[in-house]
Protein backbone atom coordinates (compact mmCIF):
# COMPACT_ATOMS: atom_id res chain seq x y z
CA UNK A 1 0.00 0.00 0.00
CA UNK A 2 1.11 3.61 -0.35
CA UNK A 3 2.56 5.23 2.23
CA UNK A 4 1.65 9.09 2.51
CA UNK A 5 3.26 11.68 5.40
CA UNK A 6 0.71 14.52 5.84
CA UNK A 7 2.49 17.56 7.32
CA UNK A 8 0.21 19.67 8.11
CA UNK A 9 -0.03 22.22 12.01
CA UNK A 10 -3.83 21.92 11.85
CA UNK A 11 -4.59 19.49 14.20
CA UNK A 12 -8.46 19.18 13.10
CA UNK A 13 -7.19 18.86 9.50
CA UNK A 14 -4.28 16.78 10.31
CA UNK A 15 -6.51 14.48 12.21
CA UNK A 16 -9.69 14.50 9.51
CA UNK A 17 -7.15 13.78 6.55
CA UNK A 18 -5.37 11.24 8.08
CA UNK A 19 -8.84 9.51 8.88
CA UNK A 20 -9.73 10.35 5.52
CA UNK A 21 -6.86 8.84 3.46
CA UNK A 22 -6.76 5.95 5.72
CA UNK A 23 -10.07 5.33 4.82
CA UNK A 24 -8.98 5.16 1.03
CA UNK A 25 -6.42 2.31 1.78
CA UNK A 26 -3.34 4.69 2.27
CA UNK A 27 -0.94 3.94 4.83
CA UNK A 28 -0.68 7.87 6.70
CA UNK A 29 2.24 8.95 8.92
CA UNK A 30 0.87 12.62 10.56
CA UNK A 31 4.18 14.64 11.57
CA UNK A 32 3.85 16.43 14.92
CA UNK A 33 7.46 17.91 14.60
CA UNK A 34 8.34 19.64 12.04
CA UNK A 35 11.80 20.42 13.15
CA UNK A 36 12.85 16.65 12.00
CA UNK A 37 10.82 16.06 8.92
CA UNK A 38 13.45 16.08 6.57
CA UNK A 39 15.15 12.82 8.79
CA UNK A 40 11.71 11.73 9.08
CA UNK A 41 10.90 11.92 5.69
CA UNK A 42 14.30 9.36 5.10
CA UNK A 43 13.18 7.02 7.54
CA UNK A 44 9.58 6.26 6.67
CA UNK A 45 9.96 6.18 3.20
CA UNK A 46 6.90 7.40 1.92
CA UNK A 47 5.15 7.38 -1.56
CA UNK A 48 4.06 10.97 -1.31
CA UNK A 49 3.86 14.18 0.75
CA UNK A 50 1.30 16.40 1.69
CA UNK A 51 3.43 19.61 2.83
CA UNK A 52 1.05 22.54 4.10
CA UNK A 53 3.12 25.93 3.44
CA UNK A 54 1.82 27.35 6.74
CA UNK A 55 3.55 26.03 9.20
CA UNK A 56 4.84 27.45 12.99
CA UNK A 57 8.76 27.87 12.85
CA UNK A 58 9.89 27.25 9.81
CA UNK A 59 7.68 27.34 6.60
CA UNK A 60 6.65 24.37 4.18
CA UNK A 61 9.31 25.92 1.49
CA UNK A 62 12.42 25.45 4.28
CA UNK A 63 10.62 21.76 4.58
CA UNK A 64 10.60 21.14 0.85
CA UNK A 65 14.66 22.18 0.47
CA UNK A 66 15.00 20.09 3.34
CA UNK A 67 13.32 16.89 2.04
CA UNK A 68 14.74 17.20 -1.47
CA UNK A 69 18.49 17.51 -0.16
CA UNK A 70 17.64 13.88 0.56
CA UNK A 71 14.91 12.14 -1.20
CA UNK A 72 13.09 12.95 -4.52
CA UNK A 73 9.38 11.49 -3.11
CA UNK A 74 6.35 13.74 -4.95
CA UNK A 75 5.65 16.12 -2.42
CA UNK A 76 2.38 17.83 -2.88
CA UNK A 77 1.98 20.97 -1.51
CA UNK A 78 -1.46 22.11 0.39
CA UNK A 79 -2.10 25.41 1.51
CA UNK A 80 -4.51 28.12 2.03
CA UNK A 81 -2.39 31.22 0.61
CA UNK A 82 -3.13 30.76 -3.39
CA UNK A 83 -1.12 33.71 -5.00
CA UNK A 84 0.74 32.77 -7.33
CA UNK A 85 4.13 33.77 -6.80
CA UNK A 86 3.97 30.69 -4.01
CA UNK A 87 2.75 28.10 -6.52
CA UNK A 88 5.61 29.09 -8.80
CA UNK A 89 7.91 28.70 -5.98
CA UNK A 90 6.46 25.31 -4.88
CA UNK A 91 6.87 23.84 -8.67
CA UNK A 92 10.13 25.43 -8.40
CA UNK A 93 11.51 23.80 -5.24
CA UNK A 94 10.40 20.57 -6.69
CA UNK A 95 6.68 20.45 -5.78
CA UNK A 96 4.50 18.02 -7.81
CA UNK A 97 1.52 19.66 -6.87
CA UNK A 98 0.07 22.56 -5.59
CA UNK A 99 -3.71 22.12 -4.13
CA UNK A 100 -5.39 25.07 -1.89
CA UNK A 101 -7.74 24.76 0.56
CA UNK A 102 -10.68 24.38 1.03
CA UNK A 103 -9.99 21.47 -1.01
CA UNK A 104 -12.86 19.55 -2.68
CA UNK A 105 -12.14 15.76 -1.37
CA UNK A 106 -12.72 14.30 -4.61
CA UNK A 107 -9.80 16.81 -6.05
CA UNK A 108 -7.71 16.33 -3.88
CA UNK A 109 -7.96 12.70 -3.95
CA UNK A 110 -7.63 12.64 -7.28
CA UNK A 111 -4.31 14.75 -7.87
CA UNK A 112 -3.14 12.20 -4.96
CA UNK A 113 -3.72 9.37 -7.43
CA UNK A 114 -2.34 11.28 -10.34
CA UNK A 115 1.05 12.22 -8.61
CA UNK A 116 1.26 8.43 -7.86
CA UNK A 117 0.87 7.43 -10.94
CA UNK A 118 3.29 9.56 -12.44
CA UNK A 119 6.01 8.67 -9.84
CA UNK A 120 7.57 5.07 -11.17
CA UNK A 121 6.66 2.84 -8.47
CA UNK A 122 2.77 3.10 -9.51
CA UNK A 123 1.67 -0.40 -10.35
CA UNK A 124 -0.20 -0.74 -13.34
CA UNK A 125 -3.92 -0.10 -12.77
CA UNK A 126 -6.74 -2.70 -13.16
CA UNK A 127 -8.69 -2.30 -16.41
CA UNK A 128 -11.24 -4.62 -15.44
CA UNK A 129 -13.25 -5.98 -12.03
CA UNK A 130 -15.39 -8.47 -11.42
CA UNK A 131 -18.31 -9.25 -8.81
CA UNK A 132 -20.73 -11.90 -8.27
CA UNK A 133 -19.45 -13.70 -11.91
CA UNK A 134 -19.81 -10.25 -13.66
CA UNK A 135 -16.53 -9.00 -15.71
CA UNK A 136 -16.88 -5.60 -16.13
CA UNK A 137 -13.87 -4.41 -18.77
CA UNK A 138 -13.21 -0.91 -17.89
CA UNK A 139 -10.90 -0.05 -20.90
CA UNK A 140 -13.14 -1.89 -23.45
CA UNK A 141 -16.69 -0.79 -21.69
CA UNK A 142 -18.22 -4.44 -22.25
CA UNK A 143 -19.91 -6.43 -19.87
CA UNK A 144 -19.15 -10.14 -19.64
CA UNK A 145 -20.84 -12.95 -18.31
CA UNK A 146 -21.31 -16.39 -18.78
CA UNK A 147 -18.76 -16.02 -21.89
CA UNK A 148 -21.72 -13.79 -22.89
CA UNK A 149 -20.94 -9.82 -23.76
CA UNK A 150 -22.55 -6.69 -24.47
CA UNK A 151 -21.30 -2.96 -24.62
CA UNK A 152 -22.18 -0.49 -22.05
CA UNK A 153 -22.28 2.87 -21.92
CA UNK A 154 -19.90 5.04 -20.22
CA UNK A 155 -22.69 6.29 -17.63
CA UNK A 156 -23.69 2.43 -16.90
CA UNK A 157 -20.17 1.03 -16.72
CA UNK A 158 -19.88 4.01 -13.74
CA UNK A 159 -23.06 2.88 -12.07
CA UNK A 160 -22.01 -0.61 -11.72
CA UNK A 161 -18.09 0.05 -10.75
CA UNK A 162 -19.75 2.59 -8.09
CA UNK A 163 -21.86 -0.71 -7.22
CA UNK A 164 -19.21 -3.42 -7.70
CA UNK A 165 -16.84 -1.61 -5.66
CA UNK A 166 -18.90 -2.52 -2.38
CA UNK A 167 -20.86 -5.66 -2.88
CA UNK A 168 -23.86 -7.17 -0.51
CA UNK A 169 -24.03 -2.96 0.57
CA UNK A 170 -26.99 -0.83 -0.07
CA UNK A 171 -26.13 2.06 -1.60
CA UNK A 172 -28.17 5.74 -2.02
CA UNK A 173 -29.33 7.60 -5.07
CA UNK A 174 -27.43 9.89 -3.25
CA UNK A 175 -24.36 8.27 -2.78
CA UNK A 176 -24.42 6.82 -6.35
CA UNK A 177 -24.91 10.45 -7.58
CA UNK A 178 -21.92 12.01 -5.98
CA UNK A 179 -19.88 9.05 -7.22
CA UNK A 180 -21.05 9.61 -10.71
CA UNK A 181 -20.17 13.53 -10.49
CA UNK A 182 -17.33 12.90 -8.87
CA UNK A 183 -16.15 10.91 -12.49
CA UNK A 184 -17.61 14.03 -14.30
CA UNK A 185 -20.84 12.32 -14.85
CA UNK A 186 -23.10 15.29 -14.44
CA UNK A 187 -26.42 13.36 -14.10
CA UNK A 188 -29.72 13.98 -11.83
CA UNK A 189 -32.04 12.36 -10.65
CA UNK A 190 -34.29 11.33 -13.46
CA UNK A 191 -31.29 10.53 -15.54
CA UNK A 192 -30.13 8.06 -13.15
CA UNK A 193 -33.48 5.98 -13.32
CA UNK A 194 -32.94 6.61 -17.25
CA UNK A 195 -29.48 4.80 -16.74
CA UNK A 196 -30.40 1.90 -14.49
CA UNK A 197 -33.48 0.91 -16.53
CA UNK A 198 -30.99 0.62 -19.67
CA UNK A 199 -28.32 -1.30 -17.65
CA UNK A 200 -31.45 -3.69 -16.27
CA UNK A 201 -32.25 -4.23 -19.59
CA UNK A 202 -28.68 -5.02 -20.66
CA UNK A 203 -28.26 -7.35 -17.70
CA UNK A 204 -31.10 -9.02 -18.77
CA UNK A 205 -30.39 -9.78 -22.02
CA UNK A 206 -26.75 -11.19 -20.65
CA UNK A 207 -29.13 -13.61 -17.78
CA UNK A 208 -28.18 -11.47 -14.96
CA UNK A 209 -32.16 -10.31 -14.67
CA UNK A 210 -31.67 -9.63 -10.88
CA UNK A 211 -28.20 -8.63 -10.43
CA UNK A 212 -28.93 -5.09 -9.18
CA UNK A 213 -32.03 -5.19 -6.25
CA UNK A 214 -33.60 -2.29 -5.51
CA UNK A 215 -33.90 -1.61 -1.63
CA UNK A 216 -37.09 0.61 -1.33
CA UNK A 217 -36.11 4.34 -0.18
CA UNK A 218 -32.79 3.33 0.41
CA UNK A 219 -31.07 2.29 -2.75
CA UNK A 220 -29.58 -0.21 -4.88
CA UNK A 221 -27.56 -3.18 -3.92
CA UNK A 222 -25.58 -5.93 -5.96
CA UNK B 1 -5.10 83.15 -21.77
CA UNK B 2 -6.17 85.65 -24.92
CA UNK B 3 -4.99 89.44 -25.03
CA UNK B 4 -8.47 90.90 -25.16
CA UNK B 5 -8.68 88.85 -21.73
CA UNK B 6 -5.77 89.74 -20.08
CA UNK B 7 -6.93 94.05 -21.14
CA UNK B 8 -10.23 93.25 -19.67
CA UNK B 9 -8.18 92.27 -16.20
CA UNK B 10 -6.73 95.59 -16.54
CA UNK B 11 -9.68 97.53 -17.53
CA UNK B 12 -9.52 99.65 -13.78
CA UNK B 13 -5.35 99.85 -15.16
CA UNK B 14 -6.06 101.85 -18.28
CA UNK B 15 -9.16 103.93 -16.96
CA UNK B 16 -6.75 105.08 -14.44
CA UNK B 17 -4.11 106.05 -16.79
CA UNK B 18 -6.43 107.89 -19.13
CA UNK B 19 -8.61 110.04 -16.24
CA UNK B 20 -4.82 110.63 -15.56
CA UNK B 21 -3.45 111.48 -18.91
CA UNK B 22 -7.00 113.48 -18.88
CA UNK B 23 -5.95 115.73 -15.99
CA UNK B 24 -2.30 115.98 -16.88
CA UNK B 25 -3.42 117.35 -19.99
CA UNK B 26 -6.16 120.17 -18.34
CA UNK B 27 -3.46 121.02 -16.19
CA UNK B 28 -0.77 121.52 -18.84
CA UNK B 29 -2.94 123.42 -20.74
CA UNK B 30 -4.36 125.67 -18.21
CA UNK B 31 -0.74 126.16 -17.28
CA UNK B 32 0.47 127.46 -21.02
CA UNK B 33 1.95 124.87 -22.58
CA UNK B 34 2.13 124.55 -26.12
CA UNK B 35 -0.22 121.98 -27.67
CA UNK B 36 2.48 120.08 -29.69
CA UNK B 37 4.54 119.68 -26.08
CA UNK B 38 1.41 118.42 -24.68
CA UNK B 39 0.52 115.79 -27.60
CA UNK B 40 4.60 114.35 -27.28
CA UNK B 41 3.91 114.05 -23.84
CA UNK B 42 0.76 111.88 -23.97
CA UNK B 43 2.29 109.96 -26.69
CA UNK B 44 5.21 109.10 -25.16
CA UNK B 45 3.21 108.34 -21.79
CA UNK B 46 0.66 105.98 -24.41
CA UNK B 47 3.64 103.98 -25.52
CA UNK B 48 5.52 103.51 -22.21
CA UNK B 49 1.78 102.23 -21.41
CA UNK B 50 1.15 99.78 -24.20
CA UNK B 51 5.08 98.43 -24.00
CA UNK B 52 4.70 97.91 -20.32
CA UNK B 53 1.69 95.93 -20.55
CA UNK B 54 2.51 93.63 -23.89
CA UNK B 55 6.09 92.76 -21.78
CA UNK B 56 3.77 91.47 -19.21
CA UNK B 57 1.61 90.06 -21.18
CA UNK B 58 3.87 88.44 -22.87
CA UNK B 59 5.84 86.45 -19.34
CA UNK B 60 2.41 85.79 -17.94
CA UNK B 61 1.67 84.35 -21.50
CA UNK B 62 4.75 82.15 -21.37
CA UNK B 63 4.80 81.13 -17.89
CA UNK B 64 1.08 79.92 -17.95
CA UNK B 65 1.88 77.86 -21.00
CA UNK B 66 5.29 76.40 -19.31
CA UNK B 67 2.80 75.66 -16.05
CA UNK B 68 -0.22 73.93 -18.57
CA UNK B 69 2.55 71.85 -19.90
CA UNK B 70 3.55 70.81 -16.76
CA UNK B 71 0.40 69.88 -15.44
CA UNK B 72 -0.56 67.79 -18.56
CA UNK B 73 2.90 65.60 -18.62
CA UNK B 74 1.72 64.61 -14.85
CA UNK B 75 0.65 61.43 -13.49
CA UNK B 76 -0.57 62.34 -10.56
CA UNK B 77 -1.66 65.92 -10.77
CA UNK B 78 -1.66 66.84 -7.53
CA UNK B 79 1.64 67.06 -7.11
CA UNK B 80 1.82 70.26 -9.28
CA UNK B 81 2.89 72.68 -7.00
CA UNK B 82 6.20 70.41 -6.08
CA UNK B 83 7.36 70.18 -9.78
CA UNK B 84 6.69 73.67 -11.14
CA UNK B 85 10.23 75.91 -11.40
CA UNK B 86 10.10 78.38 -8.57
CA UNK B 87 8.51 81.62 -9.44
CA UNK B 88 10.27 84.93 -9.51
CA UNK B 89 8.01 87.52 -8.15
CA UNK B 90 6.81 88.12 -5.26
CA UNK B 91 3.13 87.79 -5.59
CA UNK B 92 3.30 84.85 -7.86
CA UNK B 93 6.16 83.09 -5.03
CA UNK B 94 3.41 83.74 -1.75
CA UNK B 95 0.68 81.97 -3.86
CA UNK B 96 2.64 78.97 -4.77
CA UNK B 97 3.78 79.05 -1.38
CA UNK B 98 0.33 78.61 -0.31
CA UNK B 99 -0.35 76.11 -3.45
CA UNK B 100 2.63 73.88 -1.79
CA UNK B 101 1.10 73.79 1.39
CA UNK B 102 -2.29 72.84 0.29
CA UNK B 103 -0.60 70.33 -1.60
CA UNK B 104 1.25 69.01 1.25
CA UNK B 105 -2.07 68.35 3.33
CA UNK B 106 -3.39 66.48 0.47
CA UNK B 107 -0.74 64.21 -0.31
CA UNK B 108 -0.12 63.34 3.01
CA UNK B 109 -3.81 62.78 3.06
CA UNK B 110 -3.94 60.64 0.28
CA UNK B 111 -0.67 58.69 1.62
CA UNK B 112 -2.42 58.02 4.09
CA UNK B 113 -5.67 56.89 2.38
CA UNK B 114 -3.41 54.62 0.53
CA UNK B 115 -1.83 53.05 3.25
CA UNK B 116 -4.92 52.44 5.09
CA UNK B 117 -6.76 50.73 2.10
CA UNK B 118 -3.22 48.90 1.37
CA UNK B 119 -3.52 47.59 5.36
CA UNK B 120 -7.02 46.68 4.95
CA UNK B 121 -6.62 44.71 1.48
CA UNK B 122 -3.77 42.62 3.55
CA UNK B 123 -5.75 41.98 6.84
CA UNK B 124 -8.66 41.26 4.47
CA UNK B 125 -6.02 38.51 2.91
CA UNK B 126 -5.04 36.77 6.12
CA UNK B 127 -8.24 36.88 7.75
CA UNK B 128 -9.42 34.72 4.44
CA UNK B 129 -6.26 32.38 4.50
CA UNK B 130 -7.37 32.13 8.36
CA UNK B 131 -10.75 31.36 8.10
CA UNK B 132 -10.26 28.49 5.18
CA UNK B 133 -8.49 25.90 7.84
CA UNK B 134 -11.90 25.54 9.86
CA UNK B 135 -14.07 25.58 6.32
CA UNK B 136 -11.48 22.69 5.35
CA UNK B 137 -11.75 21.31 9.04
CA UNK B 138 -15.50 21.00 7.99
CA UNK B 139 -15.18 19.44 5.15
CA UNK B 140 -13.14 16.85 6.17
CA UNK B 141 -15.35 16.36 9.28
CA UNK B 142 -18.32 15.90 6.11
CA UNK B 143 -16.60 14.12 4.11
CA UNK B 144 -15.55 11.13 6.33
CA UNK B 145 -19.15 11.09 8.44
CA UNK B 146 -21.66 11.06 5.35
CA UNK B 147 -24.95 11.29 6.05
CA UNK B 148 -27.75 13.47 6.06
CA UNK B 149 -26.62 15.74 8.27
CA UNK B 150 -23.37 15.89 6.47
CA UNK B 151 -25.12 16.57 2.74
CA UNK B 152 -26.93 19.29 4.52
CA UNK B 153 -23.61 21.03 6.20
CA UNK B 154 -21.56 20.24 2.99
CA UNK B 155 -22.93 23.24 0.97
CA UNK B 156 -23.44 25.93 3.73
CA UNK B 157 -19.99 25.35 3.45
CA UNK B 158 -19.31 25.97 0.38
CA UNK B 159 -21.40 28.68 0.43
CA UNK B 160 -19.52 30.32 3.54
CA UNK B 161 -16.29 29.89 1.00
CA UNK B 162 -17.71 31.03 -1.96
CA UNK B 163 -18.20 34.06 -0.17
CA UNK B 164 -14.72 34.18 1.38
CA UNK B 165 -13.46 33.39 -2.02
CA UNK B 166 -14.97 36.37 -3.25
CA UNK B 167 -13.99 39.03 -0.66
CA UNK B 168 -10.61 37.40 -1.35
CA UNK B 169 -10.48 38.38 -5.27
CA UNK B 170 -12.65 41.58 -4.70
CA UNK B 171 -9.67 42.45 -2.40
CA UNK B 172 -6.54 41.59 -4.52
CA UNK B 173 -8.60 42.72 -7.79
CA UNK B 174 -6.91 45.95 -7.81
CA UNK B 175 -3.18 43.88 -7.62
CA UNK B 176 -4.24 41.23 -10.30
CA UNK B 177 -1.59 41.98 -12.57
CA UNK B 178 0.97 40.71 -9.87
CA UNK B 179 -0.75 37.50 -9.14
CA UNK B 180 -1.52 35.26 -12.07
CA UNK B 181 0.48 32.84 -14.17
CA UNK B 182 -0.42 31.86 -17.56
CA UNK B 183 0.09 28.30 -18.92
CA UNK B 184 -1.31 26.21 -20.89
CA UNK B 185 -4.15 24.66 -19.50
CA UNK B 186 -6.49 21.65 -19.82
CA UNK B 187 -10.06 22.97 -20.26
CA UNK B 188 -11.64 19.96 -19.18
CA UNK B 189 -9.59 20.02 -16.24
CA UNK B 190 -10.22 23.80 -15.09
CA UNK B 191 -14.08 22.52 -15.62
CA UNK B 192 -13.46 19.56 -13.77
CA UNK B 193 -12.30 21.50 -10.57
CA UNK B 194 -15.03 24.18 -10.90
CA UNK B 195 -18.06 22.02 -10.70
CA UNK B 196 -16.24 19.82 -8.08
CA UNK B 197 -16.33 22.98 -5.66
CA UNK B 198 -20.03 23.46 -6.24
CA UNK B 199 -20.95 19.59 -6.78
CA UNK B 200 -22.98 19.57 -3.70
CA UNK B 201 -25.19 22.46 -4.22
CA UNK B 202 -25.78 21.37 -7.77
CA UNK B 203 -26.59 17.82 -7.12
CA UNK B 204 -29.03 18.90 -4.40
CA UNK B 205 -30.67 21.87 -6.93
CA UNK B 206 -31.51 18.41 -9.19
CA UNK B 207 -28.88 20.13 -11.42
CA UNK B 208 -28.21 18.46 -15.14
CA UNK B 209 -24.95 19.28 -17.01
CA UNK B 210 -24.08 18.46 -20.17
CA UNK B 211 -20.67 19.21 -21.31
CA UNK B 212 -19.19 19.54 -24.82
CA UNK B 213 -16.10 20.02 -26.41
CA UNK B 214 -13.68 20.49 -23.46
CA UNK B 215 -11.26 19.02 -24.92
CA UNK B 216 -8.78 22.09 -25.60
CA UNK B 217 -6.00 23.75 -24.14
CA UNK B 218 -6.30 27.55 -23.30
CA UNK B 219 -3.63 29.60 -22.31
CA UNK B 220 -4.89 30.83 -19.11
CA UNK B 221 -4.44 31.63 -15.28
CA UNK B 222 -6.10 28.26 -13.83
CA UNK B 223 -6.98 29.48 -10.57
CA UNK B 224 -8.93 33.06 -12.02
CA UNK B 225 -10.44 31.22 -14.55
CA UNK B 226 -12.03 28.56 -12.02
CA UNK B 227 -13.20 31.29 -9.94
CA UNK B 228 -14.73 32.55 -12.77
CA UNK B 229 -16.54 29.44 -13.74
CA UNK B 230 -17.74 28.87 -10.31
CA UNK B 231 -19.17 32.41 -10.15
CA UNK B 232 -21.47 31.58 -13.55
CA UNK B 233 -22.34 28.30 -11.90
CA UNK B 234 -23.91 29.78 -8.77
CA UNK B 235 -25.75 32.66 -10.98
CA UNK B 236 -27.03 30.02 -12.90
CA UNK B 237 -28.60 27.65 -9.73
CA UNK B 238 -29.85 31.39 -8.28
CA UNK B 239 -31.55 31.74 -11.59
CA UNK B 240 -32.87 28.47 -12.14
CA UNK B 241 -36.69 27.34 -12.74
CA UNK B 242 -37.43 24.15 -12.42
CA UNK B 243 -35.66 20.31 -13.87
CA UNK B 244 -32.32 22.98 -14.71
CA UNK B 245 -30.20 22.17 -17.11
CA UNK B 246 -26.47 23.60 -17.34
CA UNK B 247 -24.95 23.59 -20.56
CA UNK B 248 -20.64 24.16 -20.72
CA UNK B 249 -19.53 23.81 -24.24
CA UNK B 250 -16.66 24.70 -26.19
CA UNK B 251 -15.71 25.57 -29.07
CA UNK B 252 -13.07 26.81 -31.77
CA UNK B 253 -13.47 30.33 -32.32
CA UNK B 254 -10.68 30.97 -35.30
CA UNK B 255 -7.59 30.83 -33.69
CA UNK B 256 -9.17 31.36 -30.27
CA UNK B 257 -10.96 29.11 -28.18
CA UNK B 258 -15.04 30.29 -26.42
CA UNK B 259 -16.43 28.83 -23.24
CA UNK B 260 -20.09 29.11 -23.03
CA UNK B 261 -21.93 28.25 -20.32
CA UNK B 262 -25.81 28.16 -20.80
CA UNK B 263 -28.88 27.78 -18.48
CA UNK B 264 -32.24 27.55 -19.02
CA UNK B 265 -33.24 29.60 -16.18
CA UNK B 266 -35.11 33.21 -15.56
CA UNK B 267 -32.94 35.02 -18.07
CA UNK B 268 -32.16 38.54 -17.94
CA UNK B 269 -34.70 41.49 -18.66
CA UNK B 270 -32.97 42.72 -22.52
CA UNK B 271 -33.28 46.19 -20.71
CA UNK B 272 -31.09 45.35 -17.62
CA UNK B 273 -28.41 43.17 -20.18
CA UNK B 274 -25.99 45.67 -20.86
CA UNK B 275 -25.71 46.68 -17.42
CA UNK B 276 -25.14 43.12 -16.07
CA UNK B 277 -21.26 43.33 -15.83
CA UNK B 278 -21.91 46.95 -14.18
CA UNK B 279 -20.42 46.82 -9.98
CA UNK B 280 -23.55 46.42 -7.53
CA UNK B 281 -26.36 45.95 -10.55
CA UNK B 282 -28.59 43.56 -9.38
CA UNK B 283 -31.82 44.08 -11.46
CA UNK B 284 -35.21 42.81 -10.63
CA UNK B 285 -34.27 39.09 -11.43
CA UNK B 286 -32.14 40.41 -7.81
CA UNK B 287 -34.26 42.38 -5.87
CA UNK B 288 -37.05 39.45 -6.35
CA UNK B 289 -34.98 36.90 -4.95
CA UNK B 290 -32.59 38.39 -2.89
CA UNK B 291 -29.44 37.62 -1.68
CA UNK B 292 -27.64 38.97 -4.74
CA UNK B 293 -24.82 41.81 -4.01
CA UNK B 294 -24.28 42.47 -8.02
CA UNK B 295 -20.49 41.71 -7.05
CA UNK B 296 -20.06 38.21 -8.87
CA UNK B 297 -20.11 39.08 -12.42
CA UNK B 298 -18.46 42.46 -11.81
CA UNK B 299 -15.31 40.99 -9.96
CA UNK B 300 -15.81 38.36 -13.11
CA UNK B 301 -15.54 41.47 -16.03
CA UNK B 302 -12.35 42.94 -14.44
CA UNK B 303 -10.75 39.22 -13.94
CA UNK B 304 -11.62 38.71 -17.28
CA UNK B 305 -10.34 42.50 -18.48
CA UNK B 306 -6.96 41.10 -16.58
CA UNK B 307 -6.52 37.77 -18.58
CA UNK B 308 -7.47 39.44 -22.14
CA UNK B 309 -10.63 37.08 -21.99
CA UNK B 310 -14.01 38.17 -23.56
CA UNK B 311 -16.89 37.97 -21.73
CA UNK B 312 -20.06 38.38 -23.75
CA UNK B 313 -23.30 37.55 -22.26
CA UNK B 314 -27.16 36.57 -24.24
CA UNK B 315 -30.13 35.79 -22.48
CA UNK B 316 -34.00 35.97 -22.98
CA UNK B 317 -35.84 36.52 -20.27
CA UNK B 318 -37.92 33.51 -18.56
CA UNK B 319 -35.78 31.19 -21.45
CA UNK B 320 -32.07 31.18 -20.32
CA UNK B 321 -28.85 32.86 -19.62
CA UNK B 322 -25.81 32.34 -22.07
CA UNK B 323 -22.39 33.62 -20.67
CA UNK B 324 -19.09 33.22 -23.16
CA UNK B 325 -15.49 33.73 -22.56
CA UNK B 326 -13.68 34.13 -25.27
CA UNK B 327 -9.98 32.78 -24.73
CA UNK B 328 -7.15 34.74 -26.46
CA UNK B 329 -4.61 32.96 -28.81
CA UNK B 330 -1.52 31.93 -27.88
CA UNK B 331 0.07 34.46 -30.39
CA UNK B 332 -2.29 37.15 -29.23
CA UNK B 333 -1.27 37.01 -25.57
CA UNK B 334 0.69 40.61 -25.41
CA UNK B 335 2.86 40.75 -22.74
CA UNK B 336 1.26 40.94 -19.79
Amino acid sequence: MHRIIIIEDDTSIRDELTLLLTNEGYHVFALTDFSEAGKQAEEYRPNLILLDLGLPGRDGFALCKDIRKKSSVPIIFVTSRDNSMDELRALSLGGDDYVTKPYNIPVLLARIKAVLRRSADFGGQEDYTEANGLRLDLSRGILEYNSKNCEATKNEIKILCCLMRRPGEIISRADLIEYLWDNQIYIDDNTLSVNMTRLRAKLTDLGLGDYITTKRGMGYKI
Amino acid sequence: MKLNEFMRDRQGQVFLHIVSMAALSVFLYLTGTAPGVLILVLLVWILGLVASMLLKYHKEYSRLKELESIMDGLDKKYLFAECVSKPVDIYERKIFQLMRRSGKAMIEAVSEAQNGQKEYREYIEDWVHEIKAPITAGQLICGNNKSELSRKLLPQLAQIEEHVERALYYARAGSVEKDFIIRKMSLSDIIKEAVARHQTLLIQNGVKMETSGLDVMVYTDGKWVTFMIGQLLSNAMRYRTENPVIRIEAYNYGKQVRLSVTDNGIGVPAGELPRIFERGFTGSNGRERGGSTGMGLYICKKLADFLQIRLDAEAVQNEYTSISMTFPAKENLAKM
